[in-house]
């Protein structure tokens, strides 16, 4: 079973990693050429314009982005964080419904096998692709900065890890949220919608200290970011964190799973 | 005393307010194909989908093999082949790949009766699932369904989209099935369908069964049709107090439960051009019971 689900989400998978291998690529490629003295002396220009607040939510005021590292550490890895998580969401909401949904689970429920293995086989499918997702973007980016010049490999690594503290759980908590669902229609929308507002929902913790308690009701606070750039180390209290939320939904996908009415 | 494979007691199952079926008991015997007949929403695939705990019963009990069923009991999937009314199988894979796929489930060698089945039903291996005909996706649910020789078949109207050789295969597949001592629930809307293969029948109306006898009683239930044409209908019917089956102009059909005796003592005074004494069909006998 485990080699069909890996076979199925080969495709989605794909598209995934060429998005963010594409759009990383054309930014190597172009980067260099637009960083002049003249065009950075612009760049200072504007920065100034921006209140300290909102350079700081997006790592600006601790990184410059006079180099391509630079640009990953701030601009780029704000897609990295947003695109993984929703190919986390996404799949998380598809992965177990789609049998529903096309209605296979008839046929897939009456073989000889336990429910809790059909969910065990998609979550170690769906687990194994969001960490394959984030060593390849890795890889592909170690090789282009390596290429591009001068980074801070530790930091580099230490940065590479934090995507998945916020992909498991979001894996998770969209499987536990498709076992209240039909189809797979509306998971993508809600995918989405979580991770916008968990994203949102960190940025503006980050802007004003008003509302810094928001950061304890958004996954994005596990990737601290800039807690890796400043301290070049990653707290352990994040990974347990998202280890937590992510075994927490898997149990409760488990619990809603094996009482679900499959058709 | 046989041994019951399948029985139901009292099975009830509600989707929120919404009856699915209301009081379904039955009991199969091992060995006997049990035809489960009833007219589309009357709760047959209901009743089957709650034995395959695909959905879960509101109340009652439901024993296989004589142990009351526990949900996702691989053991009991084990023993069961399901063929479900519609059938929804994976478009990507080719046939071949996912009676493979089938196959890897089970620990046994499955491959003479694939074989075997694949000959018999005309199963193409290599086209893709999602390119074959919804009859000849039936025919590979049914491999799917037989190539394990379980112990217990549950067809959901396992002939719809079959053409007439075909079905008739199956029902020659299943007969053999029977003398190897499989016990067969086969679901249909059709009794005319089930009444050459099956040893009892169940009939379900708005989720209760309403009659369940062997299939030999059924077809010798003690009534047939009496056809008359008169041009004395209106004097004949008050003097026979018979239910008038159909009637037309000086035409009139009874359904008769008076003995040729009876019938040629009351009828000897009349006027009567034509008199026809004919057996009921099965299908009218399903349709009575759903009047």
């Amino acid at each position: 079973m485990i080699k069909r689900e890996f076979k199925v989400n080969l495709k989605s998978f794909l598209i995934w990693l060429t998005i963010l291998v594409l759009m990383f690529l054309v930014v190597y490629l172009i980067y260099p050429y637009m960083i002049t003295d003249e065009t950075m002396k612009e760049f200072d220009e504007m920065m100034k314009i921006f209140p300290p607040e909102v350079l700081t939510a997006f790592n600006m005021d601790i990184a410059s982005i006079s180099t391509v590292y630079g640009w990953f550490k701030t601009e780029g890895f704000t897609y990295v964080l947003l695109i993984i998580g929703l190919y986390a969401s996404i799949l998380g909401g598809s992965i177990l419904l789609k049998e529903e949904d096309d209605q296979t689970i008839e046929y897939l429920d009456s073989l000889p096998i336990k429910r809790s293995n059909i969910v065990t086989n998609k979550i170690i499918v769906g687990i194994i692709y969001v960490l394959l997702l984030n060593i390849l973007l890795f890889i592909f980016n170690y090789i282009s900065l390596t290429i591009s010049g001068d980074f801070n490999q530790k930091e580099f690594i230490l940065l590479s890890i934090t995507p998945i503290l916020i992909a498991l759980p979001l894996l998770a908590i969209n499987l536990f949220i498709s076992t209240f669902l039909r189809k797979t229609k509306g998971t993508i929308g809600i995918g989405l919608g979580i991770v916008f507002i968990f994203y949102v929902l960190s940025v503006l913790s980050e802007i004003t200290s008003k509302v810094e308690f928001l950061k304890y009701f958004t996954i994005y606070t596990l990737a601290d970011v800039r807690n890796v750039i400043m301290d070049v180390s990653i707290n352990p209290i994040m990974i347990l964190i998202s280890l937590g939320i992510t075994i927490i939904f898997i149990i409760g996908t488990y619990l809603r799973y094996n009482k679900k009415e499959l058709v | 005393m046989s041994k019951s494979i399948i029985e139901l007691k009292h099975l009830k199952k509600y989707y929120d307010t919404s009856r699915g079926i209301e009081d379904v008991s039955l009991k199969i015997d091992k060995g006997d194909i049990y035809g489960f007949i009833g007219p589309n929403g009357s709760g047959k695939s209901t009743t089957i989908r709650t034995i395959m705990t695909l959905i879960n019963k509101t109340s009652g009990e439901i024993y296989i093999n004589g142990k009351e069923l526990e949900f996702d009991d691989v053991k009991v999937k084990r023993s069961i082949g399901y063929l479900p009314s519609e059938i929804n199988l994976y478009d990507d894979m080719t046939t071949k790949e996912l009676l493979d796929y089938h196959e890897s489930f089970y620990k046994e060698d499955l491959s003479k009766r694939r074989k075997e089945l694949v000959k018999l039903l005309k199963v193409d291996e290599n086209k893709k699932v999602g390119a074959l005909s919804l009859g000849n996706q039936k025919k590979v649910g049914l491999v799917l369904a037989l190539m394990h020789e379980p112990e217990i078949l549950i067809l959901d109207e396992p002939t719809s989209g079959l053409d007439p050789i075909m079905q008739n295969t199956l029902h020659d597949i299943l007969l053999k099935e029977k003398e190897k001592g499989t016990t067969i629930l086969y679901s249909s809307h059709v009794l005319n369908e089930v009444s050459n293969i099956c040893d009892k029948v169940g009939f379900i109306k708005d989720g209760i069964i309403i009659k369940e006898d062997l299939m030999e009683n059924i077809k010798k239930e003690n009534y047939t049709y009496l056809k008359i044409i008169s041009n004395e209908i209106d004097k004949i019917k008050k003097d026979l107090k018979l239910k008038v089956h159909k009637e037309l102009n000086n035409e009139i059909v009874f359904i008769n439960t008076l003995t040729p005796k009876e019938l040629i003592t009351k009828l000897k005074d009349y006027n009567i051009e034509h008199l026809l004494i004919e057996e009921v069909p099965l299908e009218d006998l399903f349709i009575n019971y759903y009047k």
